[in-house]
């Protein structure tokens, strides 16, 4: 068999870590397209999300207000408010990055950075309707008062459910729950460990 | 059962926060005036209640230019502690001992513009349910005694939410986080942003912490000692491991909510995050 030229060696050298890299960066990328479609499935399946989507008529299917209620109308939103939606949008535009390639040896790597949203980022977006410096999404987690149903109720319900229930609704009634802080966490740890080896 | 953790954390909230707002906002007015006399079926028959128009009235005399009292003028004459007058700061009032229902009562005080309450009500029980009597400052034709007892506006209504623990070094210390939120009711704007900002400044803030033997308040709503300073107080305390205010989130209760309430104050919420490194059960 005829050998290659020195030359033509020498260009072939030069192409393969670019074939490679493409093939790396194509691969790392349908990765965490996969991690992101997980995340967002996951999130949307969430009891507390598909309560919020289903607005003031939703059963409290969370079991955060023990079936008083849900939690729509606990919170105080306006009927056609879709609070959730912002949170959604900023899940969506998580992105991957390239940073830089790695190289050890033979072996041939690249570093990505990928913005998924921090909790306090979540929490700056969320605000709680009758309160703005609150964040309902935060208070899901550490505790949120009945305020907001009671006002609510004295406006007239603007919730349009809030109005209906006759039951009195107390802080004491909801039982924080873990919430965004908990999810993010779990999909941080999904993304640094976004692997492709080959 | 003996003092916990919790307990500690209340108290030396409690006094900081109320010695932060008087001394950052220098948020009292000084007062002088008659008292008037009114029964009060929950007192001891030793004592006769002279009400002022106000209250709370200020404690802390490491509060720079705030009048506190020792006694009261009875009939044109000085009567302290030692007379048997016993100083009722929390409800604004001289409690003097005898019979006397008409004797003349004046004095010199100064009143907290924002009275501090610890409370385990709910959100929705003090800014819906409630009912206040104010304690305004705007001058009157006359001023009766305010009543004692009831919570008085404008205030601050403070509690303490959840706890949690997480595991911050070896040996099992303990990074313990304590979730206090502050209610504020207060009659105009200019009241309410005033007391936001001030603790929205308060973050990194260090407390001391002091036991509840070191809360200066005796039953009667008079000082232990005599008299109180928050510093002095701290300074007896220097060796406690303190707290700080991690984080800490101001808010008001929008407009439009404000308007379906059944009373004229505005609203204010401050979510304080506490912590301390510490061992469990210390």
């Amino acid at each position: 068999m005829a050998r290659l030229s020195l030359q033509v060696r020498e260009a072939l050298k030069r192409q393969v870590p670019k074939v490679a890299k493409k093939d790396l960066n194509r691969e790392v990328r349908k990765a965490f397209k996969r991690t992101k479609n997980q995340m967002m499935k996951e999130f949307l399946q969430l009891p507390i999300t598909q309560e919020l989507l289903a607005g003031p008529e939703s059963a409290n299917i969370s079991g955060t207000l023990r079936g008083v209620t849900n939690l729509f109308a606990f919170i105080g939103f306006d009927a056609g408010e879709k609070p959730v939606d912002i949170i959604i949008q900023a899940l969506e535009n998580t992105n991957i990055q390239f940073r830089k390639e790695l190289k050890k040896g033979e072996k041939l790597g690249a570093e990505y950075s990928i913005n998924l949203p921090t909790p306090e980022q979540i929490f700056a977006i969320t605000p709680m309707p009758w309160a703005l410096g609150r964040s309902w999404a935060r208070g899901i987690e550490s505790g949120i008062s009945g305020l907001g149903f009671l006002l609510r109720k004295n406006n007239r319900g603007r919730s349009g459910r809030a109005i209906q229930s006759r039951v009195k609704v107390r802080g004491g009634a909801f039982k924080p729950t873990p919430y965004i802080t908990a999810f993010l966490q779990k999909y941080k740890k999904k993304f640094e460990c976004l692997e492709y080896k080959k | 059962m003996k003092e916990q953790f919790q307990h500690k954390v209340t108290t030396s909230f409690f006094m900081w926060f109320d010695n932060f707002l008087l001394t950052k906002g220098e948020a009292f007015s000084n007062k002088t005036g008659e008292f008037s006399y009114y029964e009060d079926a929950r007192l001891d028959s030793t004592y006769k209640a002279y009400g002022s128009p106000f209250k709370t009235w200020v404690t802390d005399s490491s509060i720079t230019g705030a009048t506190i009292p020792t006694g009261v003028f009875i009939n044109g004459n000085f009567s302290g502690r030692d007379d048997g007058v016993v100083l009722d700061f929390e409800n604004g009032r001289a409690l003097v001992s005898g019979s006397d229902e008409d004797l003349t009562v004046t004095g010199e005080f100064s009143v907290k513009d924002f009275n501090v309450y610890i409370t385990n009500d709910t959100e929705d029980d003090l800014i819906v349910e409630n009912k206040y009597k104010v304690n305004s400052r705007l001058p009157s034709a006359s001023y009766g005694a305010i009543s004692p007892y009831d919570d008085v506006v404008p205030a601050v209504f403070i509690s303490t939410a959840n706890s949690t623990n997480e595991p911050f070094a070896f040996g099992g210390i303990q990074n313990t986080s304590v979730q206090v939120k502050a209610v504020i009711l207060a009659e105009d704007t200019y009241q309410l942003d005033g007391v936001l900002s001030i603790f929205m400044d308060s973050v990194n803030e260090c407390i001391t912490s002091i036991p509840m033997t070191g809360y200066p308040i005796t039953e009667l709503g008079d000082l232990k000692d005599g008299s109180y300073s928050y510093t002095g107080s701290e300074a007896g305390y220097t060796d406690n491991r303190k707290f700080y205010v991690d984080s800490v989130t101001t808010s008001k209760l929008t407009d439009r909510d404000r308007k379906s309430l059944a009373h004229e104050m505005y609203v204010g919420f401050i979510d304080f995050d506490i912590k301390q490194m510490r061992l469990r059960f210390t």
